[in-house]
């Protein structure tokens, strides 16, 4: 499959929200992303995978500059990933990410965890701003632990908690960097149900993960990653059922 | 976990090991003379204890006390008018207000955020406060001992009641203090300042005494801190030359001993200035100490900086918050959380440091010390044991103080168990 059907593909889905053309990445001497192209379309779900040192974490951080790109373009609704810094921040304010380790603020509690944004970067008043995190934290459901520290929270509610985060600033797109890896097993689920909710309620989304039941059941578009290349693109039907690469193949035998 | 207030879970009772009450003599027995080696160790070691106790004891006992009862105004004031002591009575009693409407304004945010995280939060008795500052309370006792009057008794209890008073005024302050709180003990200090110094009051560089020491600490805290924090914040910075000016400063005040500092600013800094604005021979002095302390304090902070896990600021820019808003939102208060410790052993050690001021003339605590010695009435007395010892309590007293402050201020916030 070459980069142009995929192109077409997502055109077809909508608008594309997010354009990756011929990117590359270096770490000094190591390549990351090796020519990477994709084009992601307005409430697209697209679940990444592959072998860890394979790039996923890198592609996404790309997205919002966490990483710098080197080569290729960027583009995040209509906004080109240039060096310039407003612009930066415009793409990071509409694009919310969420991290293996949950990275919440352990010296704020959780509503101050959520309303921080908004209230710093979008200069939201205080009641609305709390109001909004409410609303947030009930949509993934812990309204309740609203007045506690990250540190009194379980794994599952704390990342929980850092999606609400994200949400807060209202984003068009949604990043998720293998955010169930450290978890419990048995927090899981209550992780995954808030992000398939989200993805069902039009939520633009790309997710790293290693949760094969997660892409099968929500993602429009699998994209499996390889060295820094992606390698396969497909619809969870035919990716999992009929895989065309063979790198594809033995990552599948693999891991099912 | 940081940041909240720490539940702490109590076992059952049947997971507990089995206490094993022993009495004083099985005690002894165990731990002091349980092997004949152990038992001679303990008896060697125990003559030579008491030994040093009774001439201890002894020689305080049967000291004359009378050079401190003479000078005791001299070791508090130095050579504070004594028509203008009312001065330093009234800014003590500022910053005893200060204080407590501080902790007061303390108490009830702990209060709120105990009870919004569900855990308990138990209210300060007046028994608590006098375990908490037994040796402040000790040191005071002291002093008023050598007393001859019933002013400073009056003086001292007029203090403390201020306190109590602003600490109950402190739980009466809005919630929206949490905000503009931190600047009420600045405002004590200006005031307190002003008290001194303003409407005819005695200038910073006449000061002399205990009351140098004080404000060379307190000063020199409150302008190195600042600028040791834009020292740390430099030596992360981005741009080469912020970062090279940081570094080199950081790097050459550290290599310089602060005694050497104290004599250039006192005899070098007076051939680089013109003679209008050769700063006294105090503020020199103060020049000296926060360029130093503030070489230290920015390398505390570099390290609670570097503390920060990179998540945090990954984190803070993923949802957009500018650099600046990065730093002062979620890298500062962690890091600066984490530096307490550190920090207040920097303080103690600066406040023990001032008595260097001495070697370049300036009237401190140590050379009020050795000044009564100097008196006719007390010269070559062999009095200079007691005065140090005298001089010694203070400077014990403050810094276990600060010490035991520090340690609780470390548990509330639950550094170190994370």
């Amino acid at each position: 499959m070459t980069a142009d059907t995929y192109t077409d593909a997502t055109q077809a889905a909508g608008e594309a929200m997010i354009q990756l053309e011929a990117v590359d990445k270096f770490f000094g001497d190591f390549q990351a992303l090796k020519d990477i192209n994709l084009s992601i379309g307005q409430q697209e779900v697209v679940v990444v995978i592959g072998p860890s040192g394979s790039g996923k974490s890198t592609l996404i951080r790309c997205i919002n500059r966490l990483e710098k790109h080197d080569r290729g373009r960027v583009v995040v609704d209509g906004i080109e990933l240039t060096d310039d810094v407003k612009m930066i921040q415009v793409v990071r304010r509409e694009t919310g990410m969420v991290f293996q380790q949950f990275n919440l603020f352990p010296h704020l509690t959780v509503i101050e965890n959520v309303t921080l944004a908004p209230r710093n970067v979008r200069h939201i008043a205080k009641q609305e701003a709390e109001d909004l995190a409410m609303t947030m934290l009930t949509r993934v459901k812990i309204p309740e632990q609203a007045h506690k520290f990250p540190g009194q929270l379980s794994g599952g509610q704390q990342q929980r908690v850092a999606i609400a985060r994200a949400l807060a600033m209202q984003p068009k797109v949604m990043l998720f960097d293998e955010p169930t890896s450290a978890l419990d097993p048995e927090m899981i689920k209550e992780v995954l149900d808030v992000m398939e909710e989200l993805a069902q309620s039009g939520m633009t989304m790309i997710v790293v993960t290693h949760e094969m039941g997660f892409a099968r059941a929500v993602a429009n578009r699998v994209v499996f990653m390889s060295d820094g290349q992606i390698v396969e693109v497909g619809t969870p039907e035919h990716f999992f059922t009929d895989p065309q690469e063979d790198r594809t193949k033995l990552f599948l035998s693999q891991i099912l | 976990m940081i940041g909240g207030p720490t539940a702490v879970a109590t076992p059952e009772t049947s997971e507990r090991p089995p206490e094993t009450k022993l009495t004083p003599g099985e005690w002894v027995r165990k731990n002091l003379f349980s092997t004949p080696l152990n038992s001679l160790v303990s008896i060697l070691f125990g003559a030579g204890l008491l030994y040093l106790l009774v001439g201890v004891v002894g020689f305080f006992i049967t000291a004359d006390y009378q050079i401190i009862r003479v000078n005791l105004a001299n070791f508090v004031v130095g050579r504070f008018p004594r028509d203008q002591l009312w001065r330093p009575v009234f800014a003590t009693g500022i910053l005893s207000v200060a204080v407590g409407l501080t902790a007061g304004g303390l108490t009830i945010r702990a209060e709120a955020l105990a009870r919004e995280t569900g855990s308990t939060f138990r209210r300060s008795t007046p028994g608590d406060w006098m375990r908490r500052f037994w040796p402040l309370l000790l040191m005071i006792a002291v002093m008023l001992a050598f007393t001859t009057t019933v002013t400073p008794t009056l003086v001292s209890l007029g203090v403390i009641g201020s306190g109590v008073v602003g600490n109950y005024l402190g739980r009466l302050l809005p919630a929206g203090a949490r905000r503009w709180g931190w600047s009420i003990p600045l405002l004590g200090l200006a005031v307190a300042y002003l008290a001194l110094s303003g409407f005819g009051g005695l200038d910073w560089n006449q000061w002399s005494g205990l009351h140098l020491n004080l404000f060379l600490t307190v000063a020199g805290i409150v302008f190195a801190f600042p600028l040791g924090l834009a020292l740390a914040l430099g030596r992360r910075s981005t741009l080469p030359t912020v970062r090279a000016i940081s570094v080199t400063y950081i790097e050459f005040i550290r290599g310089v001993p602060l005694i050497t500092l104290l004599f250039m600013a006192i005899f070098a800094l007076g051939f680089l200035l013109p003679e209008e604005l050769r700063p006294g021979n105090v503020t020199r002095a103060l020049i000296a100490i926060t360029m130093f302390e503030a070489a230290y304090i920015a390398e505390i902070v570099r390290g609670g900086l570097q503390g920060v896990p990179s998540g945090q600021v990954e984190a803070a820019q993923a949802v957009g918050l500018t650099p600046w808003k990065t730093m002062r939102l979620v890298v500062l208060p962690q890091a600066l959380r984490h530096t307490i410790p550190a920090m207040v052993g920097q303080f103690i050690s600066l406040f023990k440091d001032t008595t260097l001021v001495t070697i370049v003339g300036l009237t401190d605590l140590l050379r009020v010390s050795n000044q009564a010695n100097a008196q006719p009435d007390f010269l070559g007395q062999g009095l200079h044991f007691v005065t140090l010892a005298f001089v010694g309590l203070i400077f014990w007293v403050g810094s276990y103080t600060m010490s035991r402050e520090a340690r609780r201020i470390e548990r509330r916030l639950g550094v170190g168990e994370r």
